[in-house]
């Protein structure tokens, strides 16, 4: 039983790179981000082909974090140089970014059952290698956490917080806005590609689907975070995000132990958002607005 | 000359199709500290030169310096490098997320460039920072030393506009640019924010170009006044001739410049 829970909480500090990639663009920027469904499955695919040719698990990380960043600045361009509107721009990034990943994999999975990750070096909790992932993950978001904290903090991530907030603001002090807004969707994608990396690692294959409904995963633990513990700064609100992230998940083991078919999990994450959105508790840009648009 | 505008021409298709050319070889020189007040009816161009100036529209044709630096091909955030600025709206002149003090540290930090070493190290904003602005603003004679942590949005609209006002005046601006800054204040709201204008337009020693609808502050403040119509300078008078004008003459004038022939139409 505990072994379950063990299991959703690693799950969720996996994730927990996507809830904060999600929270950087939308919260952060305010940019309604699909790009992520696309990086999630780049960053899985990407760092599965690595450790499948026995490249080295922080390196297989990197290059995964690169290519989402990739990712993320096509988006970034396409929406500030041409235009696009940010939904249409995610869209058409995600949209090729299929076709990347299948290429790259060359297959559509990839199994990663002889992966040695040296996870034994770390001490036993007596949760067996469960216990050892919990470890691992903790530091890894950890050190995210922190990071973003940090980077948020100095007049690069004002300056990104600014251009969420108002962007003729911004543009008002010397801020360009083209350039922020790439940056920031480039640098959430990383951290999304980064988790669909850790996806992968940890439940040992990764998927050329393992993307889709990324977007509502990480709005979902953007959304639990926020309302359990009602952030009122910046590292409040990371840290919101990632417990968010693992409350998520063990919402949706909850959903399975009380007898929940895995093929109606989608549908409840779904369901469980728009309940959210119904009580105002989210504003998405260009998806709801105040006073329910029109 | 601080500001030098030469040959300044913009124009913008009109709804029912054709073509509206506002400023057609628009000039204007301001030497350096001149607070200059423009005045005209709606339409007249007053705020579209400001736009112009500060690079949120972009010039068909001509020259905008700025203390011999030519500025028509930057873009608006470089142009803001050193322009300070206030918009008519209250919403629009801060980060209503952000706190005072990072509204304040944002603003100060403008001339910097977003990759700048800068920019990338220390965390903002710091100590320092926060007893600097706390000194500012009471040195202004702003009740909010005290909550420099408040986030912006939750000021009042006369509170939010002397925060964009302070905002505006910091990172040594060459140029002020204050479109109707009083124009959704309360009047009690309205003598406080000019009252901080004309004492940060004095501290700063910098040209401004202040628009207003208020021809009672049009008599008031500032060194020169500008009367415009369609995009043409049709009255340019310094303190001194100002006072020829009663605010009821001054209406009168303004008045019969209200009222317009149709608008040059090409197209």
């Amino acid at each position: 039983m505990l072994a379950i829970w063990i299991g959703a909480i690693d799950q969720g500090l996996a994730y927990a790179g996507l809830a904060l990639g999600v929270y950087l663009t939308l919260r952060v920027l305010n940019f309604a981000d699909i790009t992520v469904d696309g990086s999630f499955a780049l960053g899985g695919g990407s760092a599965a082909l690595l450790l499948s040719e026995n490249v080295a698990p922080p390196l297989a990380l990197l290059v995964a974090v690169a290519l989402g960043a990739l990712a993320g600045t096509a988006t970034g361009l396409i929406h500030t140089r041409l235009g696009v509107n940010d939904l249409f721009a995610g869209i058409l990034t995600t949209t090729g970014l299929y076709s990347i990943t299948l290429r790259l994999m060359g297959r559509s999975n990839i199994p990663l059952t002889d992966l040695q990750l040296a996870l034994d070096r770390l001490p036993d909790l007596g949760w067996g290698s469960d216990g050892r992932w919990l470890l691992a993950l903790l530091l890894v978001v950890a050190g995210l956490v922190g990071l973003l904290a940090l980077g948020l903090a100095t007049d690069l991530g004002l300056a990104l917080r600014a251009i969420g907030n108002n962007a003729v603001m911004a543009r008002s002090n010397g801020i360009s806005t083209r350039r922020g807004l790439t940056l920031g969707i480039a640098a959430g994608n990383g951290l999304v590609a980064l988790a669909g990396a850790l996806v992968a690692m940890y439940q040992g294959f990764a998927d050329v689907t393992m993307g889709i409904g990324s977007l509502i995963l990480g709005l979902g633990a953007v959304i639990v975070g926020e309302s359990v513990l009602r952030p009122r700064t910046v590292p409040q609100a990371l840290v919101a995000v990632v417990l968010g992230s693992v409350l998520f998940r063990a919402m949706i083991a909850l959903a399975l132990q009380l007898g929940m078919e895995p093929v109606d999990l989608k549908l409840a994450t779904a369901l469980l958002l728009l309940l959210a959105l119904g009580l105002g508790r989210l504003r998405i840009p260009g998806v709801s607005e105040p006073g329910g648009g029109r | 000359m601080s500001l030098e505008i030469q040959d300044l021409a913009w124009g913008h298709p009109q709804p029912g199709g054709g073509w509206r050319q506002l400023f057609n070889g628009f000039n204007l020189s301001c030497p350096t500290g001149q607070f200059v007040v423009v005045i005209g009816s709606n339409g007249s161009g007053k705020s579209t030169l400001l736009n112009l100036v500060a690079g949120t529209l972009r010039a068909g044709a001509g020259s905008v310096r700025l203390e011999g630096r030519e500025l028509v091909r930057l873009p608006e955030h470089r142009r803001a490098r050193s322009i300070g600025r206030v918009m008519q709206n209250p919403l629009d002149g801060t980060a209503p997320g952000l706190t005072i003090a990072e509204n304040l540290r944002l603003a100060e930090g403008r001339r910097r460039s977003l990759f700048s070493p800068q920019a990338l190290l220390g965390l903002h904003p710091s100590r320092a920072d926060r007893r600097r602005y706390a000194e500012l603003l009471e040195t202004l004679g702003l009740p909010l030393a005290d909550r420099l942590d408040t986030p912006v949005g939750q000021l009042s609209g006369g509170q939010r506009q002397t925060i964009s006002l302070v905002m505006a005046s910091l990172g040594e601006p060459r140029l002020l640019l204050l479109d109707e800054h009083t124009a959704a204040l309360d009047p009690r709201a309205e003598a406080t924010v000019m009252e901080l204008t004309d004492r940060l337009v004095a501290r700063l020693g910098t040209t401004a170009l202040m628009v207003t609808h208020s021809l009672e502050q049009a008599l008031r403040h500032g060194d020169r006044l500008l009367m415009l119509q369609e995009g043409r300078l049709i009255g340019d008078w310094s303190a001194a001739e100002r006072h020829q004008f009663s605010p009821a003459s001054l209406r009168e004038l303004y008045g019969n410049a209200t009222v317009q022939t149709d608008p040059p139409s090409i197209g």
